[in-house]
């Protein structure tokens, strides 16, 4: 019997009219992100190599390693077609020297605001928004239409059980959704093939348990429609409803998170931290300079007392101020560094606090809940960014201690300048070594930072948990609803 | 499921006291029993309000009894609905199908979720022609069927359920007079299988030519009951109207 009531569920959707117009809608929304995401993907590849090629070019003209420009590219991922994540929000390179930090800059929106201006409407977002609606579309109305058109008391003339009747409804609203559904979601694959983009093992692995997650994700928004159905007689108030408690899960609740967590958890803005490093800097050098001040008129006092001529002792002396100046500036120095470094350790912190705390906020919501899966499952995540910096960081100091080695073989006149001024060439400038140039050869290269399955997956098992969990309260409050649900 | 009871003394369909007051303390039945048996057909009248529909639901286990019991072929249907509901077949007042469903569609899954599986795709337009219900029309979607071709469909449906009991809500009220006179001739024919049949319905003259006992409702309450062998000389229209009348002075009164 239930493969009765299943199978009558499968026909009332296939053959319902509105379903061929959304089922299309639908698939050529994914597969046209899917088209997007596979072009964005190959610029960023072609971007890469460029800056790759930029990279060796310049090593290649270089005429001493001071010279060299090194940059460091962030590797694009194939898995960003599907999900962009934050991957176009963070900067695709930094530069990498011994003078300025790692600093990842000039991200996709950056170089194209346009694109930031409506977002990349990627795989994850048709699921998230157009797929989530579909599903409450097709299930709003799922039990309290069939008792609108009486047919429900025609089915409950017979002897079935209530559990089996919603049991059934939950299956065939699956099966005649997700199902149907798989066929643009393998398409869309076809078309990453059609493309030659090379997935490697990990990445399928990967975008299967996205598919996954995608799919648990369209279930929960399947069964929360027949529990909303379940709950109220009418079809009108239930789609009220049911549109509802989808603004609700998939716009409210993920940014409220954010926000909530800010409100519990305020981290300063890189602005005001800034500020108070460059107030405390100016404070401390203030009293540095009056400091200095006090000393020299203290140490004038007692050149006064002794008149004449710069003696020698009075030159050794002079030098010996000098270095106690210097060492003073020195430890100012590095106090403010010590001050810089322990704010940004503490925002550092603070901000992980508040971002944990947001998202196990926004966790509620099974949106946000795939949301954070699919950007997990990608590498896109909020740790891109620190992931890629990290990593820059750590080849910044294997490449500055190579450059400084390669100095010091190269003798002190390594990096200096020839200026030959000649009447007839005019000016040229050249480096002892430059027929030589560098040899690049041994530099160090930088490798990205690869990101995997396994790297994911203590966070998107939780989520993908927290997807299954939902689904499974959300059918167990439908068919508590429906046990006391009223037939006529 | 189909077999006659063992005694046709025992009957087929029982209200013993039943009583139903709403939720919001309207007493829709109070205390109405009667019997019908297999191979008979029980008509119920009354105004709009009476308490038809209601018994029938209580039959059907749709809501709870406050009072009494609803019996089918001796189960307790709400204590056994599930079982009881397996002897039952039921077409309601305003028959209301998948709508994108075709007829035979409807029938199909129907007639499975009653527990007839062996039903051929001939046997559907057999049913349906029997009902009177026009060839052209078996494939067509419900969607464009009108009131009368919807509750011929319901009939049907009800017939291939092939239960020993079928309760009818108004089952005549949408059909022309035609498709009316038909219906009865159908009627009397299921009642020659042996089933037996609960009616509600508005038409008096129809029940008095087909039904075998008629029982008159007012206020929840069975006012008159009477076998159509003792109806055979008296116009029935002016009885209802007596006791409708009765009920107007009570009210007065
Ligand atoms: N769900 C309900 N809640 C409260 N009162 C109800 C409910 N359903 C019916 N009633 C009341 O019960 C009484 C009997 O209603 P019922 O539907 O059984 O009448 P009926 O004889 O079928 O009338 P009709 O000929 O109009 O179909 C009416 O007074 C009605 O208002
Ligand atoms: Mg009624």
């Amino acid at each position: 019997m239930l493969s009765v009531l299943i199978q009558k569920e499968l026909k009332a959707i296939i053959l319902s009219p509105k379903f061929t117009a959304t089922f299309i809608i639908c698939s050529l929304l994914m597969l046209l992100s899917v088209y997007i995401g596979i072009q964005e993907y190959q610029n960023s590849v072609k971007q890469y190599d460029a800056g790759k090629q930029l990279i060796d070019e310049g090593i290649r003209e270089a005429t001493s390693w001071h010279s060299v420009r090194y940059r460091a590219y962030r590797a694009p991922d194939p898995m960003q077609i599907f999900v962009s994540g934050l991957n176009y929000d963070i900067g695709r390179w930094s530069a990498i020297n011994s003078q300025s930090m790692v600093k990842l800059r000039n991200s996709s929106y950056t170089d194209d605001p346009i694109f930031a201006v409506f977002r990349f409407i990627d795989f994850t977002f048709i699921v998230l928004v157009v797929l989530s609606l579909f599903a409450i579309m097709f299930t709003y109305d799922a039990v309290n239409g069939e008792r609108e058109d009486g047919t429900l008391k025609l089915v409950f003339a017979n002897s079935v059980p209530r559990a089996r009747y919603i049991l059934a409804k939950c299956i065939g609203g699956w099966l005649g959704l997700v199902v149907p559904i798989c066929l643009p979601i393998l398409l869309s694959i076809l078309l990453v093939q059609l493309f030659g983009i090379p997935l490697s093992a990990d990445n399928w692995l990967r975008l299967a348990t996205l598919i996954a997650a995608a799919i648990a994700f369209f279930t929960f928004f399947i069964i929360l429609g027949v529990l909303i159905s379940a709950m109220t007689k009418r079809s009108s108030v239930s789609f009220l409803l049911a549109l509802v408690a989808w603004i609700v899960f998939v716009l409210i609740i993920p940014r409220a998170g954010v926000i909530v967590a800010g409100q519990i958890l305020p981290v300063p803005s890189t602005a005001e931290v800034e500020g108070q490093v460059q107030s405390f800097s100016r404070d401390r050098w203030a009293t540095f300079y009056t400091a200095q001040e006090e000393r020299w008129r203290e140490r004038s006092l007692h050149n006064n007392q002794s008149e004449g001529d710069l003696s020698a002792v009075e030159e050794e002396k002079l030098w010996k101020y000098m270095e106690e100046d210097d060492a003073a500036r020195k430890a100012v120095q590095q106090e403010i560094d010590e001050f810089d470094r322990k704010l940004n350790d503490d925002l550092r912190h603070r901000r992980t606090a508040q971002e944990r705390l947001a998202f196990s906020l926004s966790r509620i919501s099974p949106a946000s809940a795939f949301q954070l899966a699919a950007m997990d499952l990608a590498g896109s995540d909020i740790a891109l960014k620190s992931r890629n910096e990290q990593a820059m960081d750590l080849y910044r100091t294997e490449y500055t201690q190579f450059v400084q080695a390669k100095q010091a073989e190269s003798g002190p006149g390594g990096g200096a300048f020839t200026i030959q001024i000649d009447t007839e060439k005019g000016v040229s400038i050249g480096t002892p070594r430059d027929q030589a140039a560098v040899d690049a050869t041994q530099l160090p290269v930088f490798v990205p930072p690869t990101f995997s399955f396994s790297d994911a997956a203590a966070t998107f098992l939780l989520d993908l948990g927290l997807l299954l969990i939902f689904s499974i309260v959300a059918f167990g409050g439908a068919f508590a609803a429906f046990l006391r649900y009223d037939v006529r | 499921m189909s077999e006659l009871p063992l005694q046709s003394t025992q009957p087929m369909l029982e209200a013993v006291n039943l009583t139903k007051r709403y939720e919001d303390g309207v007493l829709a039945l109070d205390r109405v029993s009667f019997q019908v048996r297999a191979g008979e057909i029980f008509a119920m009248l009354g105004g709009n309000g009476a308490g038809k529909t209601t018994t029938i639901n209580l039959f059907l286990n749709f809501i709870e009894p406050t009072e009494g019991e609803a019996r089918i072929n001796g189960i307790v249907t709400h204590l056994e609905p599930l079982k009881a509901k397996e002897q039952i077949a039921f077409v309601s007042e305003n028959v209301m199908l998948y709508a994108n469903f075709t007829a035979i569609q409807n029938l199909d899954f129907f007639a499975r979720l009653g527990g007839q599986t062996h039903y051929t795709r001939d046997d559907y337009h057999n049913v349906l022609l029997r009902v009177g219900l026009a060839k052209e029309a078996h494939h067509k979607r419900l969607r464009g069927y009108s009131k009368g071709m919807r509750q011929k469909c319901g009939i049907a449906i009800a017939i291939l359920k092939n239960a020993p009991a079928i309760l009818l809500d108004e089952p005549t009220s949408g059909l022309d007079p035609k498709a009316g006179h038909d219906f009865i001739e159908l009627l009397a024919s299921l009642r020659a299988e042996g089933k037996a049949i609960l009616m509600s319905t508005h038409d008096i003259f129809r029940a008095k030519e087909i039904a075998d006992s008629v029982a008159i409702m007012n206020d929840g309450k069975i006012i008159m009951q009477r076998p159509a062998a003792a109806l055979v000389d008296t116009d029935l229209e002016q009885l209802y109207m007596q006791y409708m009348a009765g009920r107007s002075s009570e009210l007065v009164g």
